[in-house]
């Protein structure tokens, strides 16, 4: 059962760490708070598999290390750390403040929902099957509240990282290539929005969502 | 569900558009070792325009051997049932092959014109050509996938792969429609991810072999065993999800701004094909849910979503002045009445989603690729600048019109045909009300289209416009387009009627065999003796 408590508990840290991905001053720290919460995310899989026994986690937390802890931020760092746009600052278009307390009310939100899952996998877990819901959620608000496009990018790894986080919640046992299949596709997909991103800044020279709107109607 | 039958040509399909794209994409690797003909800007181009024929004629001519493969003998599977073509299936595979060596053909003299005039260089040529095998490749592993995450990786792939087309011109605006194409897709199709995971993890648990429970053809098989409050949640996710993709309001955000700034040949492969995979992975999540859950929930969603797509879309298109973006929110609207025609379910409303899908493909790709002759003659989109068509290129004005037409739903057009059943359909299942509201957003439509005829296709041409149409390049696809939307207007060809039936059986997870016609075919089925589930104008539904 003590697998589970640290299962649940490291859950929590990520929310702490997705607030911090969220509200980081420019992309570039952004980048290494992410580092940070799949770091954590990557000790919630060995510890998840330590408390169901499921070999095919420890897999995961391999390749999650590999993809998501040092190989995507690398990329990001890589190519944000020279593109800044000191007109948007942050970017955040709501208070800090207001952004924790919005971050408070999906995660009991989320709690709701998990409580009402009957999934008899999901019984000792449902704290973290919350936050994985919940982290999907503060990476969609990271992507809606933002002005900053390249921190946009961050709210699609959060999203991702919650999705990934309630598949091996529910599904320890799934196959190591369904897993491989998402970590590879969400590489391609940031590969994919840096090079845009980067494009947009080296044409425009802006980073800033609002001024993205020559398209109306 | 009855046994697949093993075959290779799923793999093979996939891996000749692949093969050509990692060639085009890492070609300046290999262009020092070309002869010497195609080293030089003209002679890659001339490469480039080969492979690209090379790559689109292949995938038709598989597409239509796999077609045929499935009419014979039922669903084919490869790779331990990761990949599969069941008759849903086959119907936007044939899509892909047809759609995509149309536009392909098309995109021939498109791409050259807009090399001539400066708006690309030969390396974007590269890009274009390389990217267009990666798209279709992309669409082709959505529609084959049975693993569901595979499904959900393809979807995300479309807008990887497609995103660099839609900013092919590195302009403001082509990368302002890009970025947005991008973020709000990746996004969305995040919840497509979610949903995903959600059905599966509920799977894995119920099933013994977690290896099974990948499988869209196992899940369908044990839908009745999953937790119905997962699956409602799933299912949910999976609409928003993939329905952005789809253009389904209120996710469509991106879709007038991609499909107006993309080269025209690419808003065709957008709108007429892309789209409806999309809208193949909502079914196929809707067939799972239907299992699971019954068909009030699910279809309540669709049909609410389906309305508000069609009165929405309806409204912005009328009142739209951008050719392209204007024909961007009529695929909005017809997708929303394809949502609206499985919302109302039964053998006849499943049919009639997918004949419309099939004829609004065809229609829409001819429309987008006309208008591509539009801009190309005019060198704008503007419609309060494009004026007399028909007398400066009268080529393009006949096929303008006839689109224009062809889209209000008039006969003898194919539009024509599958609304008429999709109404047909509504009205069988007593959704009366909504038809009504769907036929009064349509009106607000053909307003629309006609003043695109009167105005745009007939009125007074700029007396500066130099007259001629484009070229016969430009035009031979376009023309196979148009007989196909005749065609398919004057009757449901015999085969296309047995695979929508076929594909409804699969929707339907039992046999049903609606009848797939024109109105005026229906009687030739009614005297043959034809099975009628539910919609045919026989006495007893007409004294209904």
């Amino acid at each position: 059962m003590n697998g589970f408590l640290i299962v649940n508990g490291l859950s929590g840290l990520l929310i702490v760490s997705s607030l911090l991905v969220t509200l980081a001053g420019n992309p570039a720290n952004s980048a290494r708070f992410y580092a940070l919460q799949s770091f954590i995310l990557v000790m919630l899989f060995v510890a998840l598999a330590g408390a169901t026994g499921s070999g095919e986690l420890y897999l995961w937390s391999f390749t999650a290390l590999l993809t998501k802890v040092i190989l995507v931020p690398a990329i990001m760092y890589r190519a944000f750390r020279r593109l800044s746009d000191p007109a948007i600052g942050t970017g955040a278009v709501m208070p800090t403040a207001l952004s924790i307390v919005g971050a408070a009310v999906a995660l009991i939100l989320c709690f709701v929902v998990a409580s009402k899952v009957t999934l008899p996998a999901a019984d000792a877990i449902k704290p973290a099957l919350a936050v994985s819901l919940a982290l999907f959620f503060i990476g969609l608000a990271c992507i809606v509240a933002q002005r900053n496009i390249l921190k946009q990018v961050f709210g699609y790894c959060l999203m991702e990282n919650g999705s990934h986080l309630t598949l091996a919640l529910l599904a320890p046992n799934a196959p190591e290539l369904v897993e491989i299949g998402i970590a590879t596709d969400a590489i391609f997909a940031v590969v994919v929005m840096a090079a845009l991103g980067s494009r947009i800044f080296d044409t425009l020279h802006t980073l800033d969502a609002r001024q993205l709107t020559s398209l109306k109607g | 569900m009855t046994a697949m039958v093993p075959s290779i040509l799923p793999p093979l399909l996939l891996i000749g558009p692949l093969a050509v794209a990692l060639f085009l994409l890492t070609l300046p690797w290999f262009r020092e070792s070309l002869p010497e003909a195609f080293a030089t800007d003209k002679g890659s181009v001339t490469l480039l325009e080969r492979i690209h024929l090379g790559s689109v004629g292949y995938v038709f001519l598989l597409s239509i051997a796999a077609l045929i493969q499935v009419l014979s003998s039922g669903a084919i599977a490869a790779f331990g049932d990761w990949l599969f073509v069941d008759a849903l299936g086959a119907v936007f595979m044939m899509l892909i092959g047809v759609v995509g060596l149309m536009t392909g053909l098309y995109s021939i003299a498109y791409i050259r014109h807009d090399l001539e005039s400066g708006a690309i260089d030969a390396g974007k040529v590269r890009i274009y050509y390389g990217f267009f095998s990666l798209f279709l490749f992309t669409m082709l592993l959505a529609v084959t996938a049975n693993n569901i995450i595979m499904m959900w990786a393809a979807i995300e792939a479309t807008t990887l792969g497609s995103a660099f087309l839609v900013g092919l011109y590195g302009q403001k605006s082509s990368l302002e429609a890009a970025w947005k194409y991008v973020i709000i897709c990746t996004v969305g199709v995040a919840f497509g991810l979610y949903g995903t995971v959600l059905v599966f993890s509920n799977a894995a648990d119920v099933l013994a072999d977690p290896h099974q429970a990948v499988l869209w053809t196992a899940l369908v098989g044990h839908a009745a065993e999953l937790d119905p409050m997962l699956v409602k949640l799933a299912f949910v996710f999976a609409l928003i999800g993939f329905g952005t993709k789809a253009g389904i309001f209120p996710m469509h955000a991106w879709l007038p701004d991609a499909h107006s700034e993309a080269p025209s040949p690419v808003s065709g492969l957008l709108s007429g094909v892309l789209l409806k995979c999309a809208l193949l992975i909502v079914v196929r999540f809707y067939v799972i849910t239907v299992g699971t859950v019954g068909t009030g929930f699910p279809q309540m969603l669709l049909l609410t979503l389906g309305v508000l797509s069609v009165g929405v879309s309806s409204l912005l298109f009328f009142v739209q002045q951008d050719l392209k973006r204007k024909l961007a929110y009529s695929s909005i609207e017809n997708v929303g009445l394809i949502v609206v025609a499985l919302g109302v379910g039964g053998p006849l409303g499943i049919a009639a989603a997918l004949l419309h899908a099939i004829n609004h493909s065809v229609t829409k790709a001819l429309f987008f690729c006309s208008a591509g002759n539009v801009l190309m003659k005019y060198g704008t989109r503007d419609l309060r600048a494009v004026k007399g068509i028909l007398r400066v290129a009268p080529a393009t004005g006949l096929l303008m019109m006839g689109c224009a037409l062809a889209l209000a739903g008039f006969p003898p057009f194919n539009i024509f045909v599958s609304e008429f059943m999709v109404f047909m359909a509504g009205l069988n299942e007593g959704y009366g009300w909504i038809m009504a509201l769907c036929a009064l957003f349509l009106c607000i439509t053909i307003a629309g289209l006609v003043r695109i005829v009167a105005d745009s296709v007939l009125g007074k041409s700029p007396e500066t416009m130099a007259k001629g149409d484009v070229g016969w390049k430009a035009l031979a696809p376009l023309g196979v387009l148009a007989v196909l939307v005749l065609t398919l207007g004057f009757a449901v060809p015999q085969p296309l009627s047995t695979l929508v039936q076929q594909a409804t059986t699969v929707v339907m997870n039992g046999d049903s065999r609606p009848v797939v016609a024109a109105p005026w075919q229906q009687y030739d089925t009614v005297r043959a003796g034809g099975q009628l589930v539910t919609g045919s104008l026989s006495q007893t539904e007409i004294s209904k």
